[in-house]
């Protein structure tokens, strides 16, 4: 009868410590993705708020060269800006451009400085145009020019 | 039983112990470089409403068949700007130029120097760091 008491008690003891180490941790595996999705996502509200860029042509002088027309892209943020067709994608009146017709002369832009957007011609006809050019974390700069 | 309801509370309690460690070790830094994005946006947005420039005068001089233009800037706003994060424009086109100085300040004036420029009617934008513009236009000769 004492030796069966024990046996309970100890098994009792065992199944609680299993317990409560099994919900424990289940508790920071849980704590940790929370606390790891909350970081990855201050990390891209910080990115939208430090990038930033404008497109500064002349809107009636667009520049031509090579089968392309060249936009000017400054980078006003307070972040170096990668410029590649697949952190930015470009609209001209709302029709989607593919990346077949348009690269940069850069891959990056650091803080104030300005690179060329360059973008085939057979995509704007002559006319006036709305260009919306979306770079990382959607951010977007739009411009109306005139070919 | 009584200790185990002990030794289970214990472990819990470390579990929550190392939780909250791990919410403050995380949530303070990112919430800290969000705030300080936050502030360098809040002065870029308050620095491009308090920059205004005029280009208020040129000066131009031949060079062989082209000319060369001092393109005269006064800083109208109330933030001091930097000339070497300007970006000029002729006729569209993007333009290396030298300034006289350095760094603009507010209600002064400086050139800005655009060499071998084509004859004609030319249309001059000058853009400040922060994305600010003026427009100008003259004809040479």
């Amino acid at each position: 009868m004492g030796f069966s008491l024990t046996s309970t008690q100890v098994i009792f003891f065992i199944a609680s410590v299993i317990a409560a180490g099994a919900v424990s941790g289940v508790f920071i595996a849980v704590t940790q993705d929370l606390t790891n999705s909350f970081s990855e996502k201050g990390e891209r509200v910080q990115d939208q708020l430090d990038i930033e860029f404008i497109i500064i042509n002349d809107p009636d002088n667009i520049p031509s060269s090579g089968g392309n027309y060249l936009f000017y892209i400054k980078n006003i943020g307070a972040v170096k800006i990668p410029t590649t067709n697949d952190t930015f994608n470009l609209f001209v009146d709302g029709e989607f451009v593919v990346i077949a017709n348009y690269y940069f002369a850069d891959t990056s832009i650091q803080t104030d400085e300005v690179t060329t957007l360059y973008v085939a011609t057979s995509v704007i006809s002559a006319g006036d145009h709305n260009l919306r050019v979306v770079g990382p974390q959607a951010i977007d700069s739009e411009f109306a020019f005139t070919i | 039983m009584g200790f185990s309801l002990v030794a289970a509370t214990a472990i819990v309690g470390v579990a929550v112990l190392i939780s909250l460690e791990l919410i403050v070790g995380t949530t303070i830094p990112t919430i800290t470089e969000v705030h300080n994005s936050f502030d360098e946006m809040k002065d870029r947005a308050i620095d491009q409403i308090q920059t205004s420039i005029n280009i208020s005068d040129h000066r131009t001089k031949p060079n062989a068949s082209l000319h060369d233009i001092n393109i005269e800037i006064t800083n109208e706003g109330s933030t001091t700007l930097k000339l070497a994060d300007f970006t000029v424009l002729i006729n569209g086109t993007l333009k290396s130029f030298t300034s006289t100085t350095s760094y603009l300040y507010p209600k002064n004036s400086a050139e800005i120097v655009v060499l071998a420029l084509t004859n004609g009617n030319n249309k001059v934008k000058v853009v400040t760091g922060n994305g600010i513009s003026d427009y100008y236009e003259y004809t040479y000769p």
